[in-house]
């Protein structure tokens, strides 16, 4: 269930204590009046959202989308807060455009039991760069795969509902920097759907107010456990705090379930202090635990990363978890 | 190790479905994206198998 309702927004004085975090450049303001959503220039984005009267999640999908199109004109979706102007096709970090692509859409049971069967759409380019990345060729460049038509994806989603899936789950490489599309899509949804945001944990605070109340269920990584890894295999800065600072909000605002892939060389490093954090900071929060790492993509430029992760390397760290009182789910 | 990238026609939309796996010289297999359907061929592999056999009861049985 969603614990932030679409009624939790935050208030318009909420947001004035934050808005210089959203200083939109005079290039979206043009792009905003010329699709009518320049209302978020001038009262912010949460006011834009509040002075309306919900009506359900498919409603405000719509609103959003149509704010974060605007936004795009001045991306800063993700904690890079780059601030280019996709729609004129600059590029950011993630080197995205306008328009999302999707290299995947099927079903499948492969993610935690409570969301199984789940029908999974991945959406093309990722805003880091993890080199051991499963799926490395598609979320390093958003240009792959199939334009994301939201409303061919949308029928199939709700076909794949009437049959055996029980969750629609959006992911990518990283959804977060296709806000637009992904928000699009959850409007086409029946609002009874549930929804899992699969996420790397690295968005920014206006994408939360995006995403406040549109997924049951946000299903995010905690990958490293310090801030020398994250930049070593994904070429990211200040990470554990932007992860950190992501996932109490997602604690607050949803259904919270957090993955750590195990990589082999790194449960002293980073699944020991992820660990330790999660215990300390978010007790009682699922925790999956995944053990299935190999060496794709660009892993073997690193060479602790050549090779799976061993039985006892796995067992110390479900000791760890056990010893720490994680709640860990299958 | 050996990888498999395995596809099998979805009937509802004629798109394919694709799993991964990587079969370790132990004989462990690991998989990524897994179908129904390459759960269910797994399954039939390795009945005991745990893991893979609350994945094909969970597809097979959806709303519990």
């Amino acid at each position: 269930m969603i614990r932030s309702t679409i009624s939790g927004l935050p208030s318009v004085n909420a947001f004035k204590r934050n808005a210089t975090g959203f200083g939109l450049r005079r290039e979206a303001k043009r792009h905003a009046a010329l699709i009518g959503a320049d209302e978020v220039f001038k009262s912010g984005v949460a006011a834009a959202l509040c002075h309306r009267s919900p009506k359900s999640r498919a409603f405000l999908a719509r609103e959003r989308a149509r704010i974060a199109r605007a936004m795009l004109a001045d991306c800063r979706f993700c904690a890079h807060d780059c601030g280019v102007n996709r729609v004129a096709g600059e590029n950011g970090l993630c080197h995205a455009g306008a328009e999302a692509r999707f290299f995947s859409a099927q079903i499948e049971v492969s993610d935690e039991l409570e969301l199984i069967p789940t029908f999974a759409v991945a959406l093309s380019g990722c805003d880091l760069r993890c080199d051991f990345c499963i799926t490395g060729a598609s979320s390093w460049n958003p240009r792959a795969g199939t334009g994301f038509d939201t409303h061919a994806m949308a029928a199939k989603a709700r076909a794949a509902l009437q049959g055996s899936a029980r969750t629609i789950m959006v992911l990518g490489g990283e959804p977060t920097i296709h806000l637009p599309a992904a928000l699009e899509f959850v409007s086409l949804l029946p609002d009874t759907a549930r929804l899992i945001w699969k996420t790397n944990a690295h968005g920014s605070a206006q994408a939360h107010e995006l995403l406040d109340g549109m997924f049951d269920v946000w299903l995010a990584d905690f990958k490293f456990g310090n801030d020398t890894c994250a930049q070593r295999l994904a070429k990211v800065s200040d990470y554990v705090r932007g992860v950190e600072e992501n996932l109490r909000w997602a604690n607050e605002h949803s259904e919270l379930i957090i993955r750590h892939l195990l990589m082999p060389g790194h449960l002293d490093c980073c699944w020991q202090p992820v660990a330790e954090w999660l215990a300390g900071n978010l007790p009682g929060v699922k925790v999956n635990l995944r053990s299935g790492f190999w060496p794709a993509w660009q892993a073997a430029r690193h060479a602790e990363l050549q090779r799976t992760v061993s039985g006892p390397e796995s067992a110390r760290a479900v000791d760890l978890a056990q010893r720490l009182g994680l709640n860990l789910i299958p | 190790m050996k990888k498999h990238r395995t596809k099998k026609n979805c009937e509802s939309s004629g798109e394919s479905q694709v799993s991964e796996l990587l079969i370790l010289p132990d004989g462990q297999i690991l998989v990524h994206n897994l179908t129904p359907a390459f759960a269910g061929l797994l399954h039939e592999l390795n009945p005991d198998d745990e893991h893979i056999s609350s994945r094909v009861t969970r597809h097979m049985s959806p709303h519990l």
